[in-house]
């Protein structure tokens, strides 16, 4: 049945996660939607205080500063994406590692991290051990960085909040990833990163999460340098390509743009495995379908 | 959980929208929700030449204004109207510093971003409307999302450092 009360359109933005992260409510009570909005905003500052590769008192920032071998015990959210990021490198073999953060600060695309001790070549994901009171032992030097699976992480808590929050229909956007609330139907316009574009790529939504990815913003006269890296080659991936992965949770949705940009269609049964599809522009334009859904191309 | 993907020509969406804001707040809404219940005396100020450069120095970040909107709060601290340049555009912002100095909160108070506003213009909007060969997309809401490779917060984060640097060269000093 229809309401008669008239329905609010609430948006708000911080910077957060080094990105604008918007949170848009739809909703008759405006100082609900506000509250609503407050707290969601707080969870996501919480996921970053965290999980921050460079916040001095962050969850990373002890455990690198930590002796090799030392048990620390980080924050129970903490832990949940720990154990995510390294259930993702199990199920891809390691070209999913959250441990490439080394590769981006030898290519100047990421500063060092405070007071660390400098990893060791060849140390990757193996060498993080979690327990189940969530203690994290290094098994090697190395730099964790969740900045690939984090975020998304930060809209899914969101994303809940809101709805504990009696809202019913919301979107939250962290610089691109995106989950909404409510069965819309939602739209979608996916950035690119292209100059001149011969077509604009829509999605049409109900709940869901999507997440795109693109080196292209990135590309500089350093051939090697992007900001994604295959975890097994420690090479750059992505450079002209475009991923947008629509899934449930947008902590997979994030973390496979990934995946989908250093394996392509190998990994389909990945996506299959998380209930999601992919949408891959290569460097020459074409697109194509992965996953779930198929190609509805409008032209 | 369904989602549909189309590609819609650009040659139906003539660039032509003029560049528009997304307002989120108005300075007396940030001040409402980032001080609830409180009172705002405003103490605006207009920096001197030394204190732009002493300000400039200690934060490693351009003073682009002597003008500097700030109110002291009724329960303890401050709250700065302030606006920094983004990578084309203005960004306006509010800044909450509590009693002891130290950041309460930030809200963006408009946004700008180029492609997602021409997506959001309805002009724009209006001329694929039906224009697609299969099902025409329900544009029964605004196309308001937008998925893309993450746009930096560099802007803001800077502007925090100069605000709060400033408030501690010069708003900490003052008396009533």
């Amino acid at each position: 049945m229809l309401s008669c009360l008239p329905i609010n359109t609430i948006e708000r933005a911080r910077p957060l996660l080094g990105t604008t992260v918007t949170i848009r409510v739809q909703a008759a009570d405006a100082a609900l939607a506000h509250d609503a909005i407050s707290a969601a905003f707080a969870d996501i500052a919480r996921v970053h205080t965290l999980m921050s590769f460079h916040e001095p008192d962050s969850d990373l920032t002890r455990l690198h500063s930590a002796p090799v071998g030392a048990r620390v015990i980080v924050d129970a959210q903490t832990a949940h994406v720990l154990r995510a990021a390294l259930a993702l490198s199990a199920l891809s073999d390691g070209v999913f590692d959250v441990t490439v953060a080394a590769q981006l600060v030898a290519w100047d695309l990421l500063p060092p991290p405070p007071g660390a001790i400098w990893p060791t070549p060849g140390a990757g994901w193996r060498d993080i051990h979690i327990d189940d009171d969530n203690g994290v032992r290094l098994g090697q030097p190395l730099w964790v960085d969740l900045g690939g699976i984090a975020k998304g992480y930060a809209v899914d808590c969101a994303i809940d909040r809101l709805r504990a929050h009696g809202i019913e229909h919301a979107c939250v956007n962290a610089g691109g990833d995106l989950r909404t609330l409510g069965e819309g139907p939602h739209i979608i316009a996916i950035d690119t990163g292209e100059t001149a574009p011969s077509h604009r790529p829509l999605l049409e939504l109900g709940e869901a999460a999507v997440a795109t990815s693109s080196g292209r913003a990135h590309v500089t006269d350093d051939h090697r340098a992007s900001p994604h890296v295959h975890g097994l080659t420690r090479s750059s991936i992505g450079r002209h390509d475009c991923v947008t992965v629509v899934a449930p949770q947008c902590m997979h949705a994030d973390a496979l743009t990934k995946l989908v940009m250093a394996r392509g269609a190998a990994s389909v049964d990945l996506l299959e495995h998380f209930g999601a599809a992919a949408y891959c522009q290569d460097a020459h334009g074409n697109w194509s379908a992965l996953g779930q859904s198929s190609l509805g191309a409008a032209a | 959980m369904k989602s549909r993907f189309l590609l819609i020509p650009a040659y139906a969406l003539v660039m032509s929208a003029p560049v528009q804001a997304t307002v989120y707040l108005s300075v007396e809404q940030a001040q409402a929700l980032m001080f609830p219940g409180a009172t705002f005396t405003p103490a605006f100020v207009t920096l001197s030449s030394d204190q732009m450069k002493a300000i400039e120095q200690a934060s490693d970040v351009n003073v682009l204004s002597p003008n500097l909107k700030a109110w002291r709060v009724s329960s303890g601290g401050w709250f700065i109207a302030d606006q920094v340049v983004g990578k084309h555009e203005f960004i306006p912002f509010a800044l909450a510093i509590d009693a002891n100095g130290t950041v309460k909160s930030v809200e963006i108070l408009e946004y700008r971003e180029t492609y997602g506003d021409q997506v959001r213009n309805p002009a724009w909007r209006a001329q694929f409307t039906g224009k697609t060969h299969d099902a025409p997309l329900k544009l029964n809401d605004d196309i308001k999302n937008l998925s893309g490779a993450t746009l930096s917060s560099r802007h803001i984060t800077d502007g925090v450092k100069r605000l709060l640097t400033t408030h501690a060269l010069v708003l900490a000093h003052q008396h009533d």
